[in-house]
């Protein structure tokens, strides 16, 4: 789609923009504010597809034009690609800006984390007014030369006792002198109250902050933010951190935390993200899985499940998902050999890539069962002894098989 | 037997999966009931040439490969050099195989020296060569599959290359090769891991080392249909149009 970008400047002009970008958790973190905005009522836009790039978001508006003046401001809270945060705020002005994180991610396709960090302050460099909100436990987010106002979020607490960063995590060497940093906690991959002996820089201030973990299930986490106890309807740390990201977004824009209670608590997943589809008489938990970050993420919460469960797991190598595959190699697979499964089916373009990392990582090759077509894998999910069934898929195995499954109806709604 | 593997700066080489590398070589060996100690060494740590008989150095992001690149001349060049040169078995990928040669030269010209093991030296280019990469090994009759992803044009004078281009970039986008071999020092642009889908370069990777202390060694054979499968859906994807497909 063609369109004049010129046209975005006058269709977002009344709209006070919260845009939200990072490597992980942007779809999730997009939909709580989103959901949290509506609740509170307020009249809200987003483009909650996933269609993240500078023509889908200028589409979202499009859509939603109205002639004639509105009386009560409106939000929109729009998801944004990396590298087209500079598109956009080429031609509008965000109230808020929010930073996720920053992992690696698709490496033919983004680059390295620094180049990502520099695609998005580019953008930045555009809109002095806009508010940043971002993530304080991200060590590469610290200390920006910037003129915004920032507001910085973060964890007072772990559910890791350990203070050494693991060896594969992203960012482990200080971004202004180089040394290796030292962590109070680590939360996961590089993120945590971290800090350099050498030259001092460190974690900055956090305005808003997750203080505590009560309980963490495959379902849900209850936590306590600023002296309060939410308990956020989405499983692991990741959605922990998703959460804080949307109440500190929402309190900077001075939402009523009881807002903000009733949502989280209500939140349902979106699209792909840990979504439940009934096919047959099984559950099959679809988690979308596209970098190493946040594919030991989904093993972590996958492994807060106690019973026996069957695991299918789906690797593409479209553009989307990332034209090399060798990222599988960094995430920690090893991880599941301890976990108790029953049936490993492999799918997807890249299956017998899968397939040898899975049978290096010491999973049983006699469980495993290799679908060349969802057809089959759909059969086998079907026959499985056990009701649960977790889904690992990449970007386009995931919108495939979701295809795949409306057309034979086990889905209504495709989007 | 006993197999003694080195991973040179694993923490900060992190990034293109290249540990796959040292997970693979580990299992391989480990079926053959051999044992495998793995030694990560870093930054300001000593490599000791005489320990090891597998060594391995991957790639990594270009500010951490900034760090390496210093510590490497400042407390392993020595070391590493007398390891070569002994014909110790070395695999080194992308911005490792850059870091052996005589320099690498940025695109606005600035010289970065290397540790001059190989008469190789690198220039970066503006377009990245990213993609999936076939290669011919006629030495062995081989084909080796990987994904590559660089923009330095690696040019290694009259060393043997790892390989002939079938599909992709390789070395230079030029020469029609990839990757270099000198004595038993192996280096190439391959990720993918490189060993996920060459199981035959493994294995030769671990019989060399271990020939090297034990002899009359055998390696049984293992199952490695989902590594040729994986391979073969490579070779027959990317080299589909192609009129001479192997």
């Amino acid at each position: 789609m063609k369109l004049d970008k010129n046209i975005l400047k006058v269709i977002c002009k009344n709209y006070r923009i919260i845009l939200i970008t990072g490597t992980n958790g942007k779809t999730t973190t997009t939909s709580m504010i989103y959901n949290i905005l509506k609740d509170a009522n307020e009249l809200v836009i987003t483009n909650s597809t996933g269609a993240n790039m500078i023509t889908g978001i200028t589409s979202c508006f499009i859509e939603n034009y109205s002639f004639g003046k509105h009386r009560k401001p409106r939000y929109a809270v729009i998801e944004c690609d990396e590298a087209n945060v500079s598109f956009f705020t080429e031609y509008a002005t965000p109230e808020i800006i929010v930073i996720t994180n920053l992992f690696r991610d698709q490496l033919d396709r983004y680059g390295e984390v620094y180049t990502t960090l520099n695609k998005i302050l580019k953008g930045v460099e555009k809109t002095p007014l806009s508010t940043m909100v971002l993530n304080g436990d991200e060590s590469l987010l610290g200390d920006l030369d910037l003129p915004n106002k920032i507001i910085y979020y973060g964890f007072n607490c772990s559910p890791l006792k350990n203070k050494k960063v693991n060896i594969n995590a992203d960012a482990k060497f200080c971004k202004k002198c180089k040394s290796p940093y030292k962590y109070n906690f680590i939360t996961y991959n590089h993120l945590g109250d971290y800090y350099c002996e050498n030259c001092g820089y460190k974690r900055p201030d956090l305005k808003y902050t997750l203080d505590e973990i009560k309980l963490q299930t495959p379902e849900k986490s209850l936590v306590s933010i600023d002296g309060a106890e939410y308990c956020i309807n989405q499983p692991g740390i990741y959605n922990m951190y998703n959460a804080l990201c949307a109440y500190s977004t929402a309190r900077t824009c001075k939402i009523s935390t009881d807002y903000i209670y009733d949502s989280l608590k209500k939140q349902q997943s979106s699209f792909g993200r840990q979504e439940i589809i009934n096919i047959g008489d099984k559950k099959a938990k679809i988690i979308l899985v596209k970098n190493p970050a946040g594919y030991d993420q989904a093993i972590n919460t996958i492994s807060l499940d106690n019973s026996t469960f069957n695991l299918a797991v789906l690797l593409n190598d479209n553009y989307a998902d990332g034209r090399d595959v060798s990222w599988i190699w960094d995430v920690n697979f090893e991880k599941l050999s301890s976990l108790s499964i029953d049936k490993i089916m492999i799918s997807g373009i890249r299956l017998y890539d899968i397939a040898v990392r899975l049978k290096i990582a010491g999973l049983p090759v006699e469980n495993f069962i290799l679908c060349k077509t969802y057809e089959k894998l759909v059969e086998e999910i079907k026959s499985c002894k056990l009701d649960t069934v977790y889904i690992l898929a990449t970007y386009t195995a995931m919108i495939n098989l979701r295809k795949f499954l409306n057309a034979k109806g086990y889905i209504k709604k495709l989007w | 037997m006993e197999l003694n593997i080195c991973h040179l700066y694993p923490d900060l080489l992190n990034v293109y999966g290249d540990l796959g590398n040292i997970l693979i070589l580990k299992y391989r060996a480990q079926q053959r009931g051999i044992s495998v100690n793995v030694s990560n060494i870093s930054l300001d740590d000593a490599f000791d040439s005489s320990k090891y008989d597998i060594t391995f150095f991957g790639g990594g992001q270009d500010y951490e490969q900034s760090i390496v690149s210093k510590d490497l001349v400042q407390n392993k060049k020595e070391e590493i050099t007398k390891y070569i040169q002994n014909g110790r078995v070395f695999l080194s990928i992308c911005g490792g195989y850059q870091l052996l040669g005589k320099y690498y030269c940025t695109p606005d010209g600035k010289k970065l020296p290397g540790l001059g093991v190989l008469n190789i030296y690198t220039e970066g280019g503006n377009k990245r060569f990213i993609g999936n990469t076939v290669i011919h090994n006629e030495k062995f009759n081989e084909t080796y599959v990987g994904f590559e992803n660089h923009s330095g044009r690696t040019y290694i004078n009259d060393l043997e290359p790892f390989g002939k281009v079938i599909e992709g970039y390789g070395n230079n986008g030029e020469d029609g090769f990839e990757g270099c071999i000198y004595k038993n020092c192996l280096c190439t642009y391959f990720h993918g891991s490189l060993l996920s889908k060459n199981p035959e370069l493994a294995d030769r990777l671990i019989y060399e080392a271990l020939s090297q202390k034990y002899e009359n060694v055998e390696l049984k054979p293992l199952d490695d249909k989902f590594e040729m499968a994986a391979k073969n859906f490579i070779i027959k994807r990317e080299t589909k149009n192609k009129k001479d497909p192997i």
